[in-house]
């Protein structure tokens, strides 16, 4: 069948439409940099979303659980041999995803006689600084974004990642502009979980073009918390902290929200 | 950085392996050595190296966690390499290991331990539990035998920890060069001043004031800079209290709280007024 390279093409749409479709109902993970570090935060889910990935970096993903956990187990296993080779200083979020992680799923996806990584996740790097967190999106079929600080685009100290792509670029296009990377936690808070509502009522809807008002932000909002549970996670940015990764359990964040 | 994405293929091991094994698996960690007595001996007159040495260190439950003392001397044979060695590290927030024996494998090891450690949080989502850390130290000694037997190498640590999940909370362990752990329900020391600290605490914990584990901070600190002084008195390889150099020795205590340091004016200020 993928003797003929149309057939390969064509191939790879289908599995293309094929992930997409398995990945759409995935609930939106936001991450934003604050003046203390980075959060992560989605709600609802069965099974943890978030997770520790090294001294500085954490990660979120959709997807299937078993891909996600190849893949996580994949990058802390690089970032810890690194990291014990040199220091932790030495290990670079950039690299682990443009190096190790991008390339084998670009080839586990464009070999369609092998199973791809049903799975998108998205990474963060605390900086010393709140202009030094990066954000990395990686696809399943290997594609990466950033968060900016390259040539041409404003640099933007957050990141989004949902089950569509259209449920994402509203969550993007609410942070640009509610989002200061100044922010203190509860503001930041407050934010991602807007962000969070927003993607999640964009994934509800085929043709959502504006943000909603904040109105029905709220009220959805206050809707899904009434059922579902908070998961969130932060790194911080001090560098004296022996462990920088902490848990954000439940009660905690809903003791900050006060709607 | 030689990072291979090989290490994603599909028979991928994940968290089967622990650390040491991963490390080894990739060529970063030096294989266990293997055990050759018989090699040893076959060379009685290879030339005499003796590798730098770190000795005396105690570690005892008091009112306030557990405190872990070490001497800063580190020697090899009759000279005196360091005086600023530091042999009481931190392998976790509620972790010591206190070392006795050769540094360059005791860092080696702990550092090995502080990743490990990391590794097993990061990959189960979850602390590794007291009975998994004692056993992974024991682990790298264990394949550290070897490297004894041929006369370089040798460890024997003592391990501290404080865990709020069981009883008792505060947790004290000596080794073994080969990997046998010991659990003590007061005190432990090892190294080659032990033999007079053990006597000192011992006798303190039975017809002392009162036990040890009922001794307030300043009164642990007083008892182990004693111990540390008459440790030194008999043994040239510890260190003791350098009253000249104003060297003290190496305090931490382990606690619910975490790990802290003694400041050395805080350690200067007992030992001026019960010890010196």
């Amino acid at each position: 069948m993928i003797e003929e390279p149309y057939r390969w093409v064509e191939a790879i749409a289908n599995r293309r439409e094929y992930i997409e479709t398995q990945l759409a109902s995935g609930s939106p993970i936001a991450a934003l940099g604050y003046r203390d570090g980075v959060l992560f935060l989605t709600l609802g889910g069965s099974r943890q979303k978030i997770f520790e990935v090294y001294d500085r970096i954490a990660m979120g993903a959709i997807g299937h659980p078993g891909d996600i956990e190849r893949l996580r187990m994949a990058a802390i296993e690089l970032a810890s041999t690194e990291g014990f080779t040199r220091s932790a200083a030495d290990v670079s979020l950039r690299r682990l995803v443009h190096y190790s992680l991008s390339p084998v799923m670009k080839s586990a996806f464009e070999q369609v006689y092998g199973p791809p990584y049903l799975a998108r996740m998205l990474f963060a790097e605390v900086g010393v600084r709140s202009e030094q967190d990066l954000f990395l999106r990686v696809e399943y079929d290997g594609e990466i974004a950033t968060n900016g600080a390259t040539f041409g685009q404003a640099r933007q100290d957050f990141a989004a990642l949902s089950g569509t792509r259209q449920s994402r670029e509203m969550m993007e296009s609410f942070l640009k502009a509610e989002h200061a990377p100044d922010a203190s936690f509860e503001v930041a808070l407050k934010a991602a979980l807007d962000a969070w509502a927003i993607g999640h009522m964009a994934l509800r809807t085929d043709d959502a073009k504006e943000l909603p008002d904040s109105a029905a932000i709220r009220k959805y909002r206050q809707e899904q918390l009434a059922s579902t549970g908070i998961e969130a996670g932060i790194l911080e940015r001090d560098p004296n902290r022996a462990i920088r990764y902490r848990i954000l359990l439940d009660k905690e964040v809903r003791a900050l929200i006060n709607d | 950085m030689e990072l291979s994405p090989v290490a994603l293929d599909q028979n991928f091991s994940g968290a089967a392996d622990d650390f040491p094994a991963l490390l080894r698996r990739k060529g970063m960690l030096s294989p266990a050595a293997i055990v050759d007595p018989i090699g040893h001996a076959a060379r009685p007159n290879q030339t005499a190296w003796e590798p730098t040495k770190a000795t005396t260190i105690l570690a005892f439950k008091f009112s306030g966690g557990v405190l872990v003392a070490g001497d800063r001397r580190a020697t090899s044979g009759n000279t005196v390499v360091y005086d600023r060695a530091d042999k009481v590290l931190e392998i976790d927030r509620h972790s010591i290991m206190a070392i006795a024996g050769v540094p360059a494998t005791a860092w080696e090891m702990a550092r090995v331990l502080e990743h490990s450690f990391q590794y097993f949080r990061r990959t189960q989502l979850q602390e590794m539990s007291v009975d998994g850390k004692v056993r992974a130290l024991s682990k790298l000694l264990r394949d550290n035998f070897g490297f004894v037997m041929q006369g370089v190498g040798m460890v024997v640590p003592i391990f501290a920890t404080y865990d709020s999940n069981s009883k008792p909370e505060a947790r004290l362990y000596f080794y073994d060069a080969m990997g046998a752990q010991f659990e003590v329900a007061d005190y432990a020391a090892t190294g080659s001043g032990s033999p007079a600290v053990r006597g000192i605490l011992y006798y303190e914990n039975n017809w002392g004031e009162k036990p040890l584990q009922k001794l307030s901070e300043d009164e642990a600190v007083s008892i182990a800079l004693r111990s540390l002084d008459t440790a030194a008195e008999s043994d040239t390889a510890t260190g003791g209290v350098d009253r000249s150099g104003k060297i003290y020795p190496l305090i931490k205590i382990v606690s619910g709280e975490g790990i802290t340091t003694l400041p050395d004016r805080k350690i200067a200020a007992v030992f001026k007024e019960t010890v010196a």
